[in-house]
């Protein structure tokens, strides 16, 4: 990014992601979850514990909010006022978002974390100094510092066999997240690449849509129309850059699908679909 | 092939006796290559063809991390396995993995492996060689007497099982102990004589409304994965499944219903007859084919009565009862907490019979057919052969034992006097993969493969609509030369016996080669060759198996009417979670570090209690308690939780392991110690959920002694938009039924 290239293009640097950002995307990867689906049984954490060299950090460290979960599980008791929930828990799979409109981005003092033409938010470790601006930024408590080397006491001999080639394993001072599983999306857009052919919906499975046992979640690309992920935002009328429920003034205002903190205009890119329950 | 052998005991040999077999031409391989799983280290100077540096290949595999038995892919690079997957080719998890499943490698890698044979010598465990160790097999196995010989095992299936059969035949011993302390053994034994079989298909997917007596079908089950898959169609049905759990303390399956009930602990049968008589008496249907026992004891469960001693509302209990009868086929499950009662098999007869007045049989239960090949089915574990080795090992009826896949020294309750029992047995052979407390209390340690290192089969007890045998194959060499596969040691130990029979094969391998080169006709499907058959195998992982079809018989059968208990104190409920499950995962990092789904804990033990009923003892939120049987006495913390029961207290299996290793020990506490050893009256299974407790106050809460995932705000989404529930009405509207 040369400053001739940002004066030459500053009208479209201005451009917020409503107009349509200032992005040329090649891809705009993005999940829908359903959470009537999700049955919080962890599968897809552990997945991508198993997947991404995610640091085990013990009891202690996770006490001090040190776990390196990127997809975790929350769990929340609604109807509060009752002697028991009876309609059971509610479970949210939380990741990073990979927002359009990053509040991680701008705060970063080196530019460590930037916005790929795929539209993820990238977290080049080597740039990153650890200053912590991007988690302090994160609405959704998603990005993770390594406090610590976690190297001898994550993976004692031999269990760094364990550990994927095809990803680093990070270090002291560095800030990590969920990337979509970038390394998969690379092998297949390689693999695209040499056959000289576009990347096929489905081609892509993250490690936590792969596991998980009632297929809640569902990953694509939303900019290729013909993909199960762009069918379901369009079904559930939601769209990048259109913030609030515009929806909300529609004939089918009721549809479940929903972005968290969407009116902090930060336009992620996981739709969820709301939970449904049967009143008895 | 060896001639010395006739084609009957040929077959019982490779473990196809049984119905419809028909024999092809036994050819036995001649070369075996790489590819084919001999393990020869091969240089990178000359890769074999389809091994590319930096390119993963994937290797179809079985999943061995519970008993369901789930296909397995593996992904394979530079010689090492790296992560699991699914296997999309098998029917019963279709391509999808749980986190005991993902956390598999950690086992296979685990720096707690043993990994050298170990003989007890003055008082401890010390190496020694193969030779050595075989060799002292032999000679005790030798002069063994039969009777006073016996296995100890979890639930084994395929060709290991056959060759462990063969053993025990081989020693002229019946002996086999299968004990898993997750089991189905009561349903088993109801389904039997309701059904006429013990694992009938369960059709989730068919159903409209599932009403579950805690069956935490998708969590700690019998295969939660499958049971996952089901529901997800049960829920996107064009009608969407209405999912009622019933339970004293809320499970991962509890977690997603419509709505939860709170019972009373062990008043399940109470319900149970009160709902079939509103649907007997009040919506008037059919009552044939219950015996008139049973139908006068329906008849004197009015509502009011129910509610009373269940302390489930009776509008709820009416209501729930009308939806059962306004949607068929529905389907209604007993789990672990209805089967684990001093009453277990009656409670358990109870529920089952409300699918029979629903007329769910054929419906949403189906027959799973005649599997073709009953030497490899699947030897189920309970916990009534753990009573029973225990009573064994008391009154010095065993000599010998052997065990593999099971703790029982660590999942026997005190009450049953197994640990000083185990004294009595002469010689005890383990072989393990890791020094847990069985292991530890043997004279003999046998260092095994990991399942990622063997050679085997599974045949799945709750197989999906396509019958299979699932293959597993090593995905890598041995981490260890000292470790050997446990059908090589099988082998092994039937060679010593039967030296004709079994000394044509050289390993497990070329066993198995020779018992797939055998395998009739029918299931080798367009195979042209043993080679094509086998290498299609491997590459699937999955042997598809035609079990025919087959009608169920839906009947009830008289039970005991269930006992009034009018002890208020409270019962302990020792649960199982999808994760440590019972206990055998507590030395998997991932696992133990991956918060509880209901409670959100990490690395530790805890007891969750309702609010009210700690507030009436005085005992607040993480607070340091004492949980006491007549048995014995544990401490932990409290963590309050609305999901429970007023009468129940849980604490989760799984921790409080002596030894098993860096991850594990030390850690937590084990509730399985303080149970009273109550059986079912009428299949000796232990009866888990049935032990009244006191809990005393001992220490203030200290938020530094138990750590959660927290979520903040009293776990309450405090206005934020973050998980929308709708009601179902709106779903129909704006999506379609």
């Amino acid at each position: 990014m040369s400053l001739d290239n940002i004066l030459n293009h500053w009208s479209d640097y201005r451009k917020g992601s409503e107009e349509g950002g200032h992005h040329d995307y090649e891809h705009r990867w993005a999940m829908a979850i359903n959470l009537d689906l999700c049955i919080g049984c962890n599968a897809c954490s552990t997945a991508c514990y198993a997947e991404n060299n995610l640091a085990v950090v013990g009891k202690e460290k996770f006490e001090k909010g040190q776990a390196m979960h990127w997809m975790r599980i929350e769990r929340y008791w609604d109807q509060q006022e009752l002697e028991h929930p009876e309609q059971g828990a509610s479970f949210l799979p939380m990741m990073c978002q990979q927002c359009g409109a990053a509040t991680c981005e701008p705060v970063c003092p080196v530019a460590a974390t930037y916005h790929t033409p795929d539209g993820l938010n990238a977290q080049v470790y080597n740039r990153c100094i650890g200053s912590r601006y991007c988690s302090n930024n994160c609405p959704f408590r998603v990005r993770y510092f390594n406090f610590y080397s976690y190297y001898e006491s994550s993976w004692p001999e031999p269990m760094e066999q364990q550990l994927n080639p095809d990803i680093s394993v990070r270090d002291k001072g560095v800030m990590e997240k969920c990337t979509f599983c970038v390394q998969r999306i690379r092998t297949v857009k390689d693999k695209a690449f040499m056959e000289d052919r576009p990347v096929q919906d489905g081609e892509v499975v993250p490690a936590c849509a792969q596991a998980c046992p009632t297929s809640a979640i569902v990953f694509g690309d939303t900019m290729d129309e013909g993909s199960v992920v762009s069918k379901l935002w369009k079904k559930h009328q939601v769209e990048r850059g259109v913030y609030q429920k515009t929806k909300l003034a529609k004939k089918d205002a009721d549809l479940r699908g929903y972005r968290i903190f969407e009116e902090l205009n930060v336009d992620p890119s996981v739709m969820y679909l709301e939970r449904v329950r049967e009143d008895i | 092939m060896s001639g010395k052998m006739n084609r009957r005991s040929f077959l019982k040999v490779m473990g196809w006796s049984g119905a419809g077999v028909a024999l092809t031409g036994c050819d036995m391989p001649t070369t075996v290559t790489l590819e084919e799983g001999k393990e020869d280290v091969v240089s990178y100077l000359m890769p074999e063809e389809y091994v590319i540096p930096g390119v993963g290949v994937w290797y179809a595999s079985t999943c061995t991390q519970c008993a369901a038995g789930c296909g397995i892919h593996g992904r394979v690079r530079e010689g090492r396995v790296l992560k699991l997957e699914g296997n999309p080719d098998a029917a019963m998890n279709n391509g999808k993995l749980c986190m005991m499943g993902q956390a598999g490698v950690q086992g296979h890698y685990n720096p707690d492996r043993i990994n050298t044979p170990m003989m007890r010598t003055g008082g401890s465990l010390t190496p020694i060689s193969w030779d050595k160790a075989l060799g002292v097999l032999e000679e005790k196995l030798g002069t063994v007497n039969g009777d006073r010989f016996a296995w100890f095992t979890g639930t084994i299936s395929g060709h290991q099982s056959v060759l462990l059969t063969n053993h025990l035949d081989a020693m002229g011993s019946t002996n086999h102990y299968a004990h898993e302390v997750v089991n189905n053994a009561v349903s088993r034994a109801v389904n039997q004589d309701m059904l006429g079989e013990a694992n009938p298909r369960l059709r989730l997917d068919k159903a409209k409304m599932i009403v579950s007596f805690g069956a935490d079908f998708m969590g700690a089950s019998q295969s939660p994965v499958q049971y996952a898959g089901q529901y997800a169609k049960f829920r996107t049905n064009k009608e969407r499944g209405l999912l009622i759990q019933i339970e004293s303390k809320m499970s991962l399956t509890g977690g997603s219903a419509d709505l939860w009930l709170a019972i009373k602990p062990g008043t399940e049968a109470v319900l149970a007859l009160g709902m079939a008589n509103l649907l007997l008496n009040k919506i008037k249907i059919s009552d044939a084919g219950i015996p008139a026992d049973v139908r006068t004891l329906i008849n004197t469960y009015d509502v009011t009565k129910v509610a009373r001693v269940t302390g489930v509302a009776g509008d709820r209990i009416q209501r729930v009862t009308q939806l059962l009868s306004e949607r068929a086929p529905s389907l209604v499950l007993a789990g672990a907490g209805v089967e684990g009662q001093a009453q277990g098999y009656a409670t358990t007869a109870a529920i089952m019979m409300l699918n029979h007045i629903l007329g769910n049989v054929g419906k949403t239960i189906e027959s799973a057919g005649d599997f073709p090949f009953p030497q490899l089915m699947a030897k189920q574990g309970g916990t009534a052969d753990l009573v029973a080795f225990a009573k064994a090992a008391k009154a010095k009826k065993l000599d010998a034992v052997i065990f593999h896949g099971s703790n029982p020294v660590y999942s026997a309750p005190k009450s049953l006097g197994l640990t000083e029992a185990m004294a009595n047995i002469g010689f005890k052979v383990a072989i393990s993969q890791f020094p847990d407390e069985t292991t530890m209390a043997a004279d003999l340690v046998l260092p095994v493969d990991s399942y990622l290192e063997d050679w085997g089969t599974q045949v799945p007890a709750d197989q999906a609509e396509a019958n299979a045998i699932h293959v597993q194959q090593p995905l890598m060499e041995k981490l260890n030369a000292e470790t050997k596969g446990l059908g090589d040691i099988l082998l092994t130990l039937l060679k010593q016996r039967k030296k004709d029979d079994y000394g044509q094969f050289e390993d497990y391998y070329a066993y198995l080669r020779n018992a797939f080169s055998a395998m009739p006709t029918s299931v080798k499907n367009d195979a042209k060759s043993n080679d094509e058959f086998w290498n299609t195998a491997l590459q699937t992982g999955v042997i598809k198996v035609d079990a025919g079809t087959k009608t169920l018989q839906s009947t009830v059968v008289s039970f005991a009417a269930p006992v009034e208990d009018d002890n208020a104190g409270l019962t302990l409920l020792p649960s199982p979670r999808l994760g440590l499950f019972d206990g055998r995962h507590a030395n998997l990092p991932w696992l133990q570090e991956a918060p509880d789904q209901i409670s959100k804990v990490v690395w530790d033990s805890w007891v969750e209690m309702h609010p009210d009923t700690a507030a009436k003892m005085g005992i607040g939120n993480l607070d340091l308690v004492e949980v006491s049987s007549a048995q014995g006495s544990v401490k932990l913390r409290v963590v309050l939780l609305k999901g429970m029961h007023a009468d129940a207290v849980a604490i989760p299996l799984g921790q409080g392991h002596e030894a098993y290793g860096r991850y594990a020990k030390g850690l937590g506490v084990n509730p399985l110690q303080i149970l009273d050893a109550t059986t079912d009256g009428k299949t000796g299974e232990l009866a888990m959920y049935s032990t009244r407790v006191t809990v005393k106050r001992v220490g203030p809460a200290d938020s530094l002694s138990i750590v959660r995932m927290g979520t903040g705000a009293g776990d309450s989404q405090v206005g934020r938009k973050l998980v929308v529930t709708v009601p179902v009405e709106q779903v129909r509207r704006t999506e379609g039924t």
